[in-house]
């Protein structure tokens, strides 16, 4: 039995390409052949992924599809034509009111794959969601057999060294404030910088703040950023864009504390990345993030940025807060070990072999 | 894993792992604030202030739409569009004294659009000054749209929604096109700094390595 995976994109340093990646590479390890069929992808994998259009020289009956869902695509049709045993991810679909003022396609696509994702009910075997919360929307849908997937993570790519030049401009005394997730209005980057500009002025002027994420398609938010942190003066705001996965962990290395002001996550994958590099979190609760920090760092329930940019001066200045917040954070990280999601992975499979 | 909940507040402001005194945080942080607000570098103001503060997006100028395209464009017609009538309409009296009016407040503008025209516009007058009723009638055939004043005006308006349009949108662009500088000018700013840390660290070990080299000798 051979068990393949289905994207709509696999793009560089995405959770979700990651994720196929890992399960991928996982599946190999316990015999099984594994391949990721997607829409779209850089050419840079084209020797690792592979069209979509071509599964039907790999399809069979008695094979698995794992399709991890988060968009409407020509991707769901394929899936569903498969004669396959399916199973689907759900990584969430952001609700499309939140591109409607800059992004309309995007808009139109996320718009789209909810109503995919209705058409999908008792159409596949399994439904999984990467949270309980995305089960939750998932049984909400109609799916009958569900179950959770977290998010399958390796965190040995996180062992490298901190990139040499990063490590001279950055490491210099100043407290490195991070927020990492794409530049699109569901991540409220502008709460964020809010937040920043308060702690910046008022508890610790030699800061900084690194938004690391991409913002191509978002131009316009991209935009109204720089011109918000152009009227609130705030120094020291660094937009880094897309940068390749050592930078990534550089940036994670060189911060000493990660903000996150989402108002809309099925999962939030940076979270577990700032516990495993034992980086306190400060994070507002929305979505699945509650369950993904899973009582570790500090979970904030309400806006309100004084009292944000306050806490944000007291875990970076009481060590012994900052040692009982690592301390939680570390606790919390155990349920994402690859050997306890490959395991949760493996039972599901096995369910799927008695239907 | 247990969790341990703060009330501050009706909803709660805070939550995190049981170990961690939530009290004492939110004691320490409402201390701190209170110390700035009585020293007077914060004030109430600027925390309202930021809250309320909300991103201003440029607009999507795709959305802006030329409405007046089928008029200026007519192989672009829209379904429902229909063709203007010609009517000739001969003012006389207090109506040709008032329209005179508003085409003297609007001469200077009549003036610059029939600009690339004025030479042929001069020979028509002079030609209509010698025409009798009849030939007027052949003309309004021929060239109809120098009697349509009605039309001509609209043809006006057109082109002034589609200018006013056209800007707006070049505004936009010009918008996006300072974002996209400062996002260049802040790469290359960083490159520098990258390129001066990245010096320093070969000059440094060079200057080691020769350091060695002259100690061996």
């Amino acid at each position: 039995m051979n068990i393949h995976q289905f994207l709509t994109s696999y793009s560089y340093g995405d959770a979700i390409g990651n994720e196929a990646l890992e399960i991928r590479n996982f599946l190999r390890t316990k015999g099984y052949q594994s391949e990721i069929f997607a829409h779209l992808y850089h050419p840079k994998y084209a020797d690792q992924i592979i069209n979509y259009r071509e599964y039907d020289h790999y399809s069979d009956k008695d094979n698995i599809i794992i399709f991890h869902f988060s968009i409407g695509s020509p991707v769901t049709r394929k899936f569903l034509l498969a004669p396959d045993k399916k199973v689907i991810i759900y990584h969430n679909i952001t609700p499309h009111h939140f591109f409607l003022d800059y992004h309309r396609i995007l808009a139109k696509d996320c718009y789209k794959g909810r109503i995919e994702l209705k058409n999908l009910v008792d159409k596949v075997d399994l439904a999984l969601g990467d949270s309980s919360y995305n089960e939750q929307e998932l049984k909400d849908a109609g799916f009958a057999n569900t179950g959770v997937l977290p998010l399958v993570m390796n965190f040995e790519k996180f062992d490298r060294p901190i990139v040499p030049v990063l490590k001279e401009l950055f490491d210099d005394g100043k407290s490195n404030i991070l927020f990492v997730g794409r530049i699109i209005p569901n991540k409220m980057v502008e709460d964020v910088i809010k937040t920043f500009y308060l702690y910046q002025k008022h508890f610790h002027a030699n800061s900084r703040l690194f938004i690391v994420g991409e913002y191509r398609g978002f131009e316009r938010y991209l935009s109204a950023l720089h011109n918000f942190t152009l009227k609130l003066g705030v120094k020291e705001v660094h937009f880094t864009g897309h940068i390749p996965d050592d930078e990534l962990i550089s940036y994670f290395k060189l911060s000493h504390l990660y903000l996150h002001m989402s108002v809309h996550e099925g999962f939030c994958a940076p979270v577990p990345e700032s516990f495993y590099l034992n980086i306190p979190v400060i994070a507002f609760n929305t979505g699945a993030v509650k369950e993904t920090m899973n009582n570790g760092g500090i979970l904030v329930k309400k806006k309100d940025f004084i009292s944000i940019a306050a806490l944000m001066d007291k875990v970076l200045t009481d060590s012994n807060l900052k040692e009982k917040i690592l301390a939680s954070q570390h606790k919390a990280l155990e349920k994402y070990y690859q050997n306890k999601t490959g395991k949760i992975l493996l039972e599901h499979i096995t369910r799927l072999k008695k239907f | 894993m247990p969790e341990n909940n703060n009330n501050h507040g009706a909803n709660g402001f805070i939550s995190t792992h049981k170990d961690i005194n939530v009290e004492d945080i939110m004691a320490s942080i409402k201390k701190r604030i209170q110390e700035k607000k009585d020293s007077g570098l914060l004030r109430q103001a600027e925390i309202d202030e930021i809250e309320d503060m909300e991103l201003l997006p440029l607009p999507d100028f795709l959305e802006i739409p030329n409405v007046y395209e089928p008029h200026l464009y007519p192989e672009h017609k829209a379904e429902d569009f229909q063709p203007f009538h010609i009517e000739a309409e001969i003012e006389a009296g207090l109506v040709k004294k008032i329209l005179g009016k508003i085409r003297g407040l609007l001469m200077p503008l009549l003036r610059f659009m029939l600009r690339p025209f004025v030479s042929d516009l001069k020979n028509l007058t002079v030609k209509l000054h010698n025409l009798n009723k009849e030939d007027i009638h052949n003309l309004k055939q021929t060239i109809p749209i120098t009697f349509q004043s009605k039309e001509y005006i609209k043809l006006l308006h057109n082109i002034i929604n589609n200018m006013i349009v056209e800007s707006s949108k070049l505004k936009i662009e010009e918008e996006l096109l300072k974002t996209k500088l400062k996002v260049l000018e802040d790469k290359i700013e960083f490159l520098e700094n990258r390129e001066r840390a990245i010096e320093k660290k070969l000059f440094t070990e060079g200057d080691r390595e020769g350091e060695r080299k002259t100690r061996k000798k």
